[in-house]
Formats: C-alpha cells, sequence, structure tokens
C-alpha cells in the first residue's frame, strides 16, 4: 500500500499540493480526476521523485520514500507511465520492455566488461518476459519495430507495458486513455484490470470520465492541489460543486 | 621510413582519441571539451613514473590510463551529480586548469616538457613491433566500442540518451552510467598519450592544448557519430588530408591557415550537407549480431 500524509510542494506562488493525505490500497484501482491544472500530474511526479516535496511523507508498505530519487523509487516497486508516453524512440518496442525491468543485468560497466556471461543468462529471462508482456497487450508481432512507427494508441499500450515489467507494487498511470481508441482502448481496461487483480495498487489520473467509471473501484477529486472529495465516481459526478469545478458550468 | 611510421602512430593514436571521444559525445551525449587533457595526463604520469620513479614502462602505460580515470571521475563526478549540462563548464575549467598547472610545475618540467622518456619496444623490436602495438590498441579499442555500444549496457546507453528522467522512472541510475562512461573514455584517452610519450619520448603542454579538441570532435562529426568505423574513418581522413597539403610545398603562411580552413570546411559542409557523417548511424538500435547498424 502507498500512504501519503500532509504532503505539500508549490512552485512559487503556485500550489501543486496542498497537505494531501491519500491511501492507494493493493489491488484496487483509485481514479484520480479534477480539472486541468489541479495538481494530479504533479502529484504523480511528487510520489515517483521526479520533484522533491516540500513537506510530508510517503511511504510503500511501510518503507519511507522520503529523499528517495526517482530511479531508487523505481527500483522499490513504485512504477510510473507518462501523459505523453515518452517512450525511447531509439529503441525497438521489445528493447523498450526490456529496459524496464526492475533488476536491469547491465547497468554496471564493470559487470559488463568483467562478468559479461551473467549479463547474458539475465538478459534472456527478461526478453522472455518482455515478449510475454508484448502477447498480454495484443501486440506480440511488433517487437522489433520502431516505436516511432506504432500507432498512437499502441504506443500508450508500449508505455503501459514497460511500467509491468517492473513488477511494482505500485502502479500510476498518467492519463493512460488520451488518443487511445478501439482494440487499444480495451486492451488498456483489460491490462489495468488484470495487474489490479494480481494485487498491485494501481491509480490512474484521466480525463476520461467513463474509463474511470467503469474501471475504478473509487475515485478522488483533485482542485488547486488540494483533495476535495474521495467516493464512487457516480457519487463525485452527481455532487454540483464538483462538477461545477470541474466543467466550468 | 620513420616518417611513414610516425604518421602511422599519429593516425591510430587518433583512431583511439576519436573513438573513445565518440563514446562519451556520441553514444553517450555527454559534451566534453578536456579530451585533450586527460590524452596528456596519460602521456605525463606514464613518462614521469618510468623516467622518474623506474616504473616498468607496460606498467606505466597502463597507471597513465587509470590516473586519467581517476581524475575524470573526480571531474565528472561532481559536475554530473547536478546535470549534464554542467559536465560541459567543469570540462572546460578542467582542461584550462591542468594545462596551467602542467605549465607551472617543476616536476612536470613546465612549459619545456619532460624529455628524455624511456622507449618501449623500439629499442629491442624495432620501430614495426610498436607500431604494430599501437594499431592493435586501436583496433581494440574500436572493437571495445562497438561490443558496449551493441551489448545490453548499449540499449540502456541510448535509453538513457534519449529520455533521461523516463530512464530514470524505470530504476535506472543515469548518474552512474554517464560517469561510467566519461571515465572508460577518459583512461582510453590516457592510454592513447602514454602509447605517445613512449614513441615519440618528448611530450609538452602545447600538444594537449583545449584547440585538439575540436580536431578530434571534427574527426567524430565528419566520420560519424555514434557508429563505430566512423571516427576511425574521420581520424585517418583528417591526418592524412593535413599531411597531404604539406607536399604542395606551399610557403608556410599560407600553409598554416589553409590546414585550420580544412577542418572549419569540413565541419561546415558536413553540418549541411551530411550532418550524419560519412558512415551514418541506424535510427534503432540493434544488439550485435542482429544485423542492423546501431543507434
Amino acid at each position: 500500500m502507498l500512504a501519503i500524509k500532509s504532503l505539500s510542494k508549490s512552485f512559487g506562488g503556485i500550489v501543486v499540493a496542498d497537505n494531501i493525505d491519500l491511501e492507494m490500497r493493493a489491488g484496487r484501482i483509485l481514479g484520480l480526476i479534477g480539472p486541468n491544472g489541479a495538481g494530479k500530474t504533479s502529484l504523480f511526479n511528487l510520489v515517483s521523485g521526479l520533484y522533491p516535496a516540500h513537506a510530508g511523507s510517503i511511504t510503500l508498505d511501510g518503507q519511507s520514500l522520503d529523499g528517495l530519487a526517482l530511479h531508487q523509487r523505481a527500483r522499490l516497486g513504485l512504477a510510473r507511465t507518462w501523459q505523453h508516453v515518452r517512450l525511447f524512440p531509439s529503441l525497438s518496442v521489445i528493447d523498450n520492455l526490456i529496459i524496464g525491468a526492475r533488476h536491469y543485468p547491465a547497468e554496471s560497466l564493470v559487470k559488463l566488461l568483467f562478468r559479461p556471461s551473467l549479463i547474458g543468462s539475465a538478459a534472456k529471462t527478461i526478453e522472455a518476459k518482455a515478449q510475454d508482456i508484448l502477447a498480454r497487450i495484443g501486440i506480440p508481432h511488433s517487437a522489433d519495430k520502431s516505436v516511432g512507427d506504432l500507432p498512437y494508441g499502441q504506443q500508450k499500450l508500449v508505455g503501459v507495458a514497460r511500467a509491468l515489467m517492473n513488477d511494482a507494487r505500485c502502479l500510476l498511470l498518467d492519463e493512460p486513455m488520451a488518443g487511445v481508441e478501439g482494440q487499444a482502448y480495451e486492451a488498456m481496461q483489460r491490462i489495468v484490470r488484470e495487474v489490479a487483480a494480481s494485487g498491485v495498487a494501481v491509480c490512474v489520473v484521466e480525463h476520461n470520465i467513463a474509463f474511470i467509471r467503469d474501471l475504478c473501484d473509487e475515485a478522488v477529486f483533485m482542485f488547486q492541489g488540494r483533495i476535495l472529495a474521495r467516493g464512487s465516481i457516480a457519487e463525485l459526478i452527481a455532487n454540483p460543486e464538483l462538477t461545477e469545478l470541474y466543467f466550468g458550468h | 621510413m620513420d616518417y611513414v611510421y610516425s604518421i602511422t602512430i599519429l593516425i591510430s593514436l587518433f583512431v583511439i582519441l576519436a573513438s573513445s571521444f565518440n563514446l562519451i559525445i556520441g553514444y553517450g551525449g555527454l559534451i566534453s571539451i578536456a579530451h585533450p587533457i586527460f590524452y596528456g595526463l596519460g602521456a605525463y604520469a606514464s613518462a614521469l613514473l618510468a623516467r622518474d620513479l623506474g616504473v616498468p614502462v607496460p606498467l606505466s602505460i597502463l597507471s597513465g590510463a587509470v590516473f586519467a580515470m581517476l581524475l575524470s571521475v573526480a571531474m565528472a563526478l561532481p559536475a554530473l551529480r547536478i546535470s549534464g549540462d554542467y559536465l560541459l563548464i567543469a570540462s572546460i575549467g578542467f582542461q584550462l586548469g591542468m594545462i596551467e598547472l602542467i605549465k607551472n610545475l617543476r616536476f612536470t618540467g613546465g612549459a619545456s616538457g619532460v624529455s628524455g622518456i624511456p622507449a618501449f619496444l623500439v629499442p629491442t623490436f624495432g620501430r614495426e613491433v610498436y607500431v604494430a602495438l599501437v594499431i592493435a590498441v586501436a583496433l581494440g579499442v574500436v572493437l571495445l566500442v562497438r561490443w558496449i555500444a551493441h551489448s545490453d549496457y548499449g540499449r540502456a546507453i541510448s535509453a538513457m540518451r534519449d529520455d533521461e528522467q523516463a530512464f530514470a522512472a524505470l530504476g535506472r541510475d543515469a548518474k552512474w552510467i554517464k560517469v561510467s562512461i566519461f571515465a572508460l573514455g577518459s583512461a582510453i584517452a590516457g592510454l592513447a598519450g602514454a602509447l605517445y610519450a613512449h614513441y615519440f619520448r618528448f611530450v609538452t603542454s602545447e600538444q594537449f592544448e583545449i584547440l585538439m579538441s575540436s580536431t578530434i570532435l571534427t574527426m567524430v562529426v565528419v566520420g560519424g557519430l555514434k557508429t563505430p568505423w566512423g571516427p576511425v574513418i574521420g581520424a585517418i581522413l583528417l591526418q592524412i588530408l593535413p599531411q597531404a597539403i604539406t607536399f604542395l610545398n606551399l610557403p608556410p603562411v599560407v600553409l598554416g591557415p589553409l590546414q585550420g580552413l580544412l577542418f572549419t570546411g569540413l565541419v561546415l559542409i558536413f553540418m549541411f550537407l551530411r550532418p550524419g557523417g560519412l558512415v551514418r548511424a541506424g535510427s534503432t538500435w540493434r544488439a550485435a549480431g542482429s544485423g542492423h547498424g546501431g543507434a
């Protein structure tokens, strides 16, 4: 479980997180909704370690993440995706996944130079896992393609697949459905459900309310860096004050 | 024949320098202009260890490479803790500062340099053997860089170069990868310097000035960034062309500027007409043996 307590952050006069308390539970899908600029992506950036928080604490299964860098949090089992995908354009689809393994074997030049055989055997296992994940998301035949050659919806799926390589305990999905439709939409829903069912705490930032409604166990509404409400998506939508804040009418 | 040997050794040394610089700037995406000083530090360290302390030359050559590597880590680590951009600033300061230090220290011979450096292999086996050694080292360095670039580690380097934040968010430590690449590239430059010192047997700080980094960069850019063989072609071309011009028997007042113009002109021509260099890198990284060009 990921627990956020009294988390605060501002950039100059702009408050992106104002004393936030939030829990993301194992096996549950939490939706994070709110208008643009509410602080949803900023919250992901704070949790994943992209920005340091001014105050507050974050724990993952009781282990403090405070003061840890982006890569250190990922190594503890915190995975995320990005609103604009951010795949590696110089790598093929399969290589984008392989690089996402939590314990990537070839990160040490010393190990490469003096113990290359260790890397080779571990890399084969990781590649097999990457192939398996590609099959799960429905694009097994695109493994050797350049990621830039994939339709945008499939790129989004590859972004999620890359995060899945982490075997994370907590998965943060930043607008996974933006620009996704058709088969990719269905595949994304299925994958997110499967991941949560395996015991991972999933949090989804999404403007596609239908997606949140169909998928999430509950949702929180953010506005100006604060959490205003938590409940089922039906409850949140039924609240006229929140609807006005979200849609502006 | 000595002239041919000297030119062959210089070409091979520049192949080593261009290939190791390609590892740093091409594959690693790290901007540094301090490559000449690591070349110089290797040369000075090996020369002084062998001449003044009586260290056996093979060991002093290796020590030269290790010395360059250690100083490169000391320089890069604080800069890369903050951002890759700071490496350029740090490298300028380091290059200029170390040259001044070498010029002003007594044990480095000051501005007069170090002479009487012990020769290696040549007195016993002849110049041909030393030439063969340097060519073998150059080939070894090119193959090493190629192997790294197309290994699983090379995949990580490519991803890091593409998007450092997304790379770190996957649990990869970009800082150590950058420091490692920089240290290895600098160690190889130091090795080249040591090999230079024990053949020509005289080193002076003027041989490792900041201008040399533009020469090495031109070799990499003209040959082809992010390709194993591009810097080889660039180094051969840009070592032979200035030498060829000398056979035109032009007056020195024309020859000097002409050689300068040659480098500048080639960079401009390649920037506009063939920015990828003579050997173009593939757009997608491929593992060794996959039959595709590397990224």
